[in-house]
């Protein structure tokens, strides 16, 4: 279960982090939550889809790393096979704490139960020997205050979407080389169609709110599928 | 018609002589029509002298070319990871006199601009601090490379520190079990020599002759096939002929130094090596200007203990031979010379003798124009190792008689004393060291001219180029400084890593 707490100089100045790629470091998933800031990025590798939550009441954004739960095909071994990696991995065992006196400063939190937190002395430091934030965690921040700009930004994203009807149901069949057949269901993605079909307002009022952007980017994902069958396709005959 | 070099006979049992089984018969071809043999002879009862415990960064590629995994290496050799050397006490003498002379050069830059831009922005650090992160990452105790990172790979240039006789041993392992070097436990009581002197057999005491197209003089000291070539004394230049050594044990868990220490005192040097169980202590020092007990009381300060110590005294005389390559015997190793440590720079020219023989292997025919060559590049690089060494003492501004005698004019070869000259004036530059492949480059110059605390040239009447920034190496010092694990750490990973595999050959 989770451990988290506030992480100070004073309490973390010799803490590593191991940044290590593999399935014990909790890499074999196959999809991460994204947010639209990231899109651009995410789809040079991954195919962008939508869920609905398992409460059903809002949807999220996902890039997709495998076809099945626990199957990752970008990882191989401690290899991670991509240019990018979404923000919400990146930061782990980071996370964004919420104030202690609304309208404070964000703070950031670390889960002390994950696997990246090293313990053999190897890993990279958070903090310097006399307690200034490592070049490192000057990233991890900078990620972090992305991310949660991009979580701020989510709501009004998936708000628009719906407003203009811009989801549709979309099941992938995933034919392999070997002729077997996958199915990914559940899934939603950009209704092409319907986004042909808006009007220069519809557009101009997508545009001013900046989600025209992710709206396309998340389009042109879809190529990565493609992609995505071929690297399993590879994989498939080592397990035969 | 020409005849292949394939029979190699290698005599002595060294670093040296089981580097050379070890290269030689790595880069055998298998296949070749009539296969390269490596035959090593080794004296049963002759033991081997420990010499140089710290490497240069030539070891990974010397390693990686035999095929010995750098963690097999690491945990086998009691090995560490060596960023550099840390000269203490060498300018004057005086509290804070320290100076690092990392392996990893200063940032890409013309000498003039470097040194100018380390005035103009980093006035107030030691010129190694301000160019190279190397320094802060040695004081800290760092590896240079994190494990996930392919074999002698690292984020900064290093070499190793390590116990030399169990390198020895990794080396016969690996040269007898993994490459088919034959193994003859034997003493060489004598040589066959062809009519134009070159040698056709070594004759063993109970195998009879052992014949051979090349002999490598792998015997140390006793320099058995070499012994009468000429030998050049260097002793005027560098007058160390002493040195007492001890071992001191550390606890499991302390930090490991990164660097070689070598702190001075009236007459030499201290050498201080940290290996993971130990650290290698000696005191170097001219006969001529200090006592043994005076020596004795000098390492028994440093250390601080105190319990009397027992040294191992060791005796030698900075010099090499006239020629190290004669007819079809090459002399590798202290049969070819041997310099005060210094820089150690005994293991590197055993590499580089290697290096230079495998480059142009001869045939019969070529051979007396190999060995030509051979001598020529080799009397260049004994020169300048000389040079190199001698500059150390020469910047220095200490006092006292010994120190006195090193900047004696008399004392200084030519060649040293002509650029000491220039670089009043001017920093050293590529075209004072011309060679492709010199050991010494340019920059290690710079680290120890600026670290002695010679004055940078003034300004010029001639334009300069833009000066090259140094914010760039402060950045990546803090990176690596968070990035890199303790050497200790990395060791201690190391190890578990390999248990498993250990337990599972045994199951």
């Amino acid at each position: 279960m989770a451990n988290h707490v506030l992480l100070t100089s004073e309490e973390h100045r010799t803490l590593r982090i191991d940044p290590s790629r593999g399935a014990d470091f909790g890499d074999a998933v196959m999809s991460c939550l994204i947010v639209p800031t990231e899109f651009r990025r995410v789809q040079n590798d991954y195919p962008i889809l939508f869920r609905l939550t398992p409460q059903r009441d809002r949807f999220q954004a996902l890039a997709m790393f495998g076809f099945e739960p626990g199957e990752n095909l970008f990882l191989d071994g401690t290899r991670w096979d991509a240019r990018y990696r979404p923000l919400a991995l990146e930061i782990q065992p980071f996370l964004i704490g919420h104030p202690a006196t609304p309208g404070g400063d964000k703070q950031i939190h670390l889960d002390l139960d994950s696997p990246r937190v090293a313990t053999g002395g190897e890993g990279v430091r958070v903090f310097d020997d006399v307690g200034r934030p490592t070049p490192y965690l000057e990233t991890v921040a900078e990620q972090l205050g992305e991310l949660d700009l991009g979580w701020q930004a989510t709501d009004g994203f998936f708000a628009a979407l719906n407003r203009h009807e811009l989801l549709e149901p979309l099941t992938l069949e995933i034919t392999l080389d070997d002729g077997t057949t996958n199915r990914l269901v559940g899934y939603h993605g950009i209704a092409e169609e319907r986004l042909q079909q808006l009007d220069a307002a519809a557009l101009g009022e997508l545009q001013a709110e900046g989600h025209l952007m992710p709206v396309f980017m998340a389009v042109a994902s879809l190529s990565n599928v493609a992609e995505l069958i071929a690297r399993k396709s590879r994989r498939e005959p080592a397990r035969g | 018609m020409d005849t292949a070099i394939t029979k190699i006979v290698i005599v002595g049992g060294g670093t040296a002589g089981w580097l050379a089984a070890c290269r030689i018969a790595a880069a055998a071809h298998p296949a070749a029509a009539d296969p390269i043999t490596v035959t090593l002879v080794e004296s049963p009862d002759v033991p081997t002298i420990g010499v140089g415990e710290g490497t240069w960064p030539t070891m990974r590629a010397t390693l990686e070319r035999i095929g010995i995994g750098e963690a097999e290496f690491l945990l086998s050799c009691d090995a560490s990871f060596k960023h550099g050397s840390r000269f203490r006490g060498w300018a004057n003498g005086a509290p804070g006199d320290v100076y690092f002379h990392p392996f990893t050069p200063p940032v890409e830059a013309d000498p003039r601009t470097l040194v100018a831009a380390w005035q103009a922005e980093a006035a107030g650090e030691p010129f190694a601090d301000a160019v190279t992160p190397q320094p802060h990452v040695a004081r800290q105790c760092l590896a240079p490379r994190q494990r996930a990172m392919p074999d002698f790979a690292g984020a900064l240039n290093y070499g190793y520190h390590l116990d030399a006789g169990k390198l020895a041993a990794l080396l016969q392992r690996h040269a007898t079990e993994k490459l088919g070097v034959r193994h003859l436990r034997d003493h060489v009581i004598g040589s066959d020599r062809a009519d134009d002197g070159t040698i056709t057999a070594v004759r063993t005491r109970h195998n009879g002759a052992v014949a051979g197209d090349l002999f490598l003089d792998c015997s140390g000291h006793a320099a058995l096939l070499v012994g009468d070539v000429p030998f050049i004394d260097r002793s005027d230049v560098l007058f160390n002929d002493r040195a007492l050594a001890v071992q001191v044990p550390v606890a499991p868990d302390s930090p490991i130094a990164a660097q070689t220490d070598a702190t001075a005192h009236a007459a030499g040097w201290i050498w201080d090596i940290g290996l993971p169980t130990r650290r290698g202590v000696g005191c170097v020092y001219s006969s001529a200007h200090m006592s043994d007990d005076e020596a004795l009381a000098t390492l028994a300060a440093y250390l601080g203990t105190p319990e009397p110590i027992a040294p191992r005294r060791l005796r030698f005389r900075s010099g090499h031979r006239a020629q190290f390559w004669t007819g079809n015997c090459l002399a590798i190793g202290l049969s070819a010379g041997f310099l005060e440590p210094l820089e150690a720079s005994a293991i590197v020219t055993v590499e580089l003798s290697l290096d230079a023989l495998l480059d142009d292997w001869p045939t019969r025919a070529t051979m007396p124009l190999t060995a030509s060559r051979f001598n020529t590049l080799f009397r260049y690089r004994w020169d300048r190792i000389v040079e190199f060494l001698k500059l150390h003492y020469v910047l220095s501004r200490r006092e006292g008689r010994y120190w006195r005698d090193h900047r004696d004019p008399a004392s200084i070869p030519p060649r040293l004393a002509e650029l000491l000259a220039l670089w009043q004036h001017r920093p050293p530059l590529r075209t004072d060291l011309p060679m492709v492949d010199e050991m010494f480059p340019a920059a290690s110059y710079h680290y120890i001219l600026y670290g002695m605390g010679a004055s940078p040239p003034a300004t010029g009447p001639l334009r300069e180029g833009a000066l090259p920034s140094l914010a760039p190496v402060a950045q990546r010092t803090r990176s690596m400084v968070a990035a890199l694990p303790p050497i200790r750490a990395y060791l201690e990973a190391c190890r578990a890593a390999r248990q498993p595999i250990a337990m599972e050959q045994f199951s």
